[in-house]
């Protein structure tokens, strides 16, 4: 049994983790605590769905087109509401994606109404065995996203200009700014990092948990727990986080009773804050937020 | 220690000091008054010929709103730590309240103290929780105490979850009170609390709580006891939600998890206090109006409200960052400047710093 909940955790956990790699990398650039991520997944599967539906494209043509409009959607935040306050504290830029939260549970509860609807493409559950454990098909699927997409993202941080600039803009933005990185650029790129990764939680997530404006609500606050987790200046924290998180809900959830599935996360962050306030493996920073 | 800075700078011209004493004691009396005609207004506002009866009770919840934002006000302006979560203290208040009365008939008054201490010493707890955190780290750590909070009383049978906990009438003092009472017993309180905050902000402690906010660690090295300060105004600023949690139960004789079970409150009053501007007075009192009459819960316009909210809230903090009431009180704030230097006062003086911009440390 413990295997299989571990097993059922760590599916539930990489899809965790893009919402919580979304919250890092923007974070960091940005210092932006972004609400609206959620709301970037929740739109990238309305548009999914729109797309194989009404339009009758293929699951994969979908989800490029959807991803690209997220991102598109994610650099038009920046750009009409994050970029003229970029200035303030952390605390306004934090209410501002509130107000962009708002706006986008709106517009798709307006568009699409309020009810949830089925993905057309099924999760499938087909259980396949694997290391002595049971875990579907539509999970191992999605698993092999998460490590894809983390792929691609290493790759673009280590080897990329752009992800090199990406990461000076963390370490120092003024000093990033002297050297002759176009920061607002990469500011611009981080944001549209958000929707790609954004489009990506919503679309694999989309068969299980089905489309409605909310049904990110619970994923994105599970991200920034796992984010925190991870003291929201690490990519590789913030995934153990978001596993961590994953398989502590399911141990919870076996043993302890379904009740506390959804609540043990919290209870790990209190706990967690208590003891260690910069997170799991968090590094002082030289400016504080 | 006006005084003892005004011998330092450059020499004031004869008799300048008694006028720039009488002109700040004028813009205090100035102060006052317009506090005073504030209330004033409020106390006779309900018994204006064409108010009706759902005015006096949106009133009274605007009222509401205002106190719980004082709270939020304490930590998230003058102490300098972002709070997501004190829709719990709302919750704590409001379920303290009601279940003393189902359980031993307690009246409002009683009820609303009683929900106030126990919302301070929750708040106390998590001051010593929290004692390490700062900035982004402490607004998702409140989060999860609301989070928290909100799973106890939606699977505790003693807070009858999702089904809720039915009310008698109110009482105050024996008499029963219906809406229109009841307008006036959290106007009272709103008077109190507001008085109290006053006071609070302009005591050593108040002086404090913004030297940890300005900067922990130079108040710290120059004596702030941290430990102390941080969990007194975790206290405080759970006792006044708590309190405003107390009459949110009781104006409707009815609580349920469906209300307090959730984050929303937590998000309102955040936004209430970051509307309003936190480390002002005032700010709480805009603020909570914005919040109290947004229509959030309004079935028809529901997907339209969230757009209107979310772009008026965007609106807002683009014109405003550091709240609304920073913008209003700003020509007032350079017109008395202008009115201490022409009577005299040295301009390092005269140039006193307004509230930070955006908040947090």
């Amino acid at each position: 049994m413990l295997g299989q909940l571990l097993m059922s955790g760590l599916a539930a956990g990489s899809l965790y983790a893009l919402t919580a790699v979304a919250v890092v990398v923007v974070f960091r650039n940005t210092r932006t605590i972004n609400l609206a991520q959620g709301d970037f997944a929740m739109m990238g599967a309305f548009l999914a769905l729109i797309f194989i539906k009404s339009l009758g494209l293929s699951y994969l043509f979908a989800l490029g087109l959807s991803v690209v409009c997220i991102m598109a959607l994610g650099v038009l935040t920046e750009r009409l509401v994050m970029r003229p306050i970029a200035d303030s504290g952390w605390l306004t830029l934090f209410t501002a994606t509130l107000g962009v939260y708002y706006i986008l549970h709106g517009v798709s509860g307006w568009l699409w109404g309020r009810d949830t609807k089925a993905f057309p493409v099924t999760f499938d559950p087909t259980p396949i065995h694997f290391l002595g454990t049971v875990v579907s098909e539509g999970h191992l699927i999605n698993m092999a996203w998460v490590t894809a997409i983390g792929a691609l993202l290493y790759s673009f941080f280590r080897y990329t200009k752009q992800g090199i600039a990406m990461r000076a803009v963390t370490d120092d933005p003024e000093t990033a700014q002297l050297m002759g990185i176009p920061v607002r650029f990469i500011v611009m790129l981080t944001w549209a990092m958000a929707g790609f990764l954004g489009a990506f939680a919503g679309i694999l997530a989309a068969p299980i948990i089905y489309v409605a404006p909310e049904m990110m609500d619970e994923v994105l606050i599970k991200g920034y727990v796992a984010a925190v987790f991870g003291g929201l200046y690490s990519i590789p924290g913030a995934i153990l986080g978001a596993i961590l998180i994953g398989v502590a809900e399911n141990l919870a959830g076996g043993y302890l009773g379904a009740h506390f599935k959804t609540a043990i996360a919290f209870v790990m962050i209190v706990i967690l804050l208590a003891f260690r306030p910069q997170g799991l493996i968090g590094i002082q920073k030289r400016r504080e937020v | 220690m006006a005084e003892s800075i005004t011998t330092t700078a450059a020499p004031a011209p004869s008799g300048s000091r008694a006028a720039v004493a009488t002109l700040k004691n004028t813009f205090q009396m100035q102060n006052w008054v317009l506090a005073g005609l504030f209330f004033a207004a409020c106390f006779v506002f309900p018994l204006l010929p064409f108010v009706e009866g759902w005015m006096v009770f949106q009133g009274a919840f605007i009222i509401i709103y205002i106190m719980a934002a004082q709270g939020v006000s304490i930590l998230t302006g003058y102490t300098g730590l972002v709070t997501v979560g004190h829709g719990a203290f709302l919750a704590i208040g409001a379920y303290t309240a009601a279940l003393l009365m189902k359980y031993t008939g307690l009246s409002v008054i009683p009820g609303m103290i009683a929900g106030g201490l126990v919302s301070a010493v929750f708040g106390l707890a998590l001051g010593l929780v929290f004692l390490r955190l700062a900035g982004a780290f402490m607004a998702i750590g409140t989060l999860g105490f609301a989070f928290f909070i909100g799973a106890i009383v939606n699977n505790v049978p003693i807070f009858e979850g999702r089904t809720g906990i039915s009310l008698p009438p109110n009482t105050v003092f024996g008499f029963e009170i219906d809406d229109f009472g009841f307008y006036y017993v959290a106007l009272v309180t709103l008077a109190l609390t507001t008085l109290f905050v006053h006071s609070l902000i302009r005591s050593g402690v108040g002086r404090a709580f913004k030297a940890l906010r300005d900067s922990d660690k130079a108040a710290e090295s120059s004596g702030v006891n941290r430990l102390l300060y941080r969990t007194l105004a975790f206290s405080i600023s759970a006792f006044i939600t708590g309190v405003a949690g107390a009459l949110n139960g009781l104006i409707v004789n009815y609580i349920s998890a469906e209300v307090y079970g959730d984050i929303w409150y937590s998000v309102d009053l955040l936004v209430a206090a970051v509307v309003g501007g936190s480390a002002m007075l005032f700010g709480p009192f805009l603020g909570g109006f914005f919040v109290a009459m947004v229509p959030f819960y309004l079935e028809e316009l529901a997907d339209f409200a969230f757009i209107l909210k979310g772009v008026a809230l965007i609106a807002v903090l683009v014109l405003a960052p550091a709240g609304v009431a920073e913008v209003v009180a700003r020509p007032v704030r350079a017109w008395r400047q202008r009115k201490l230097l022409e009577a005299g006062e040295s301009p390092e003086l005269a140039d006193a710093p307004g509230p930070p911009t955006g908040g947090g440390s």
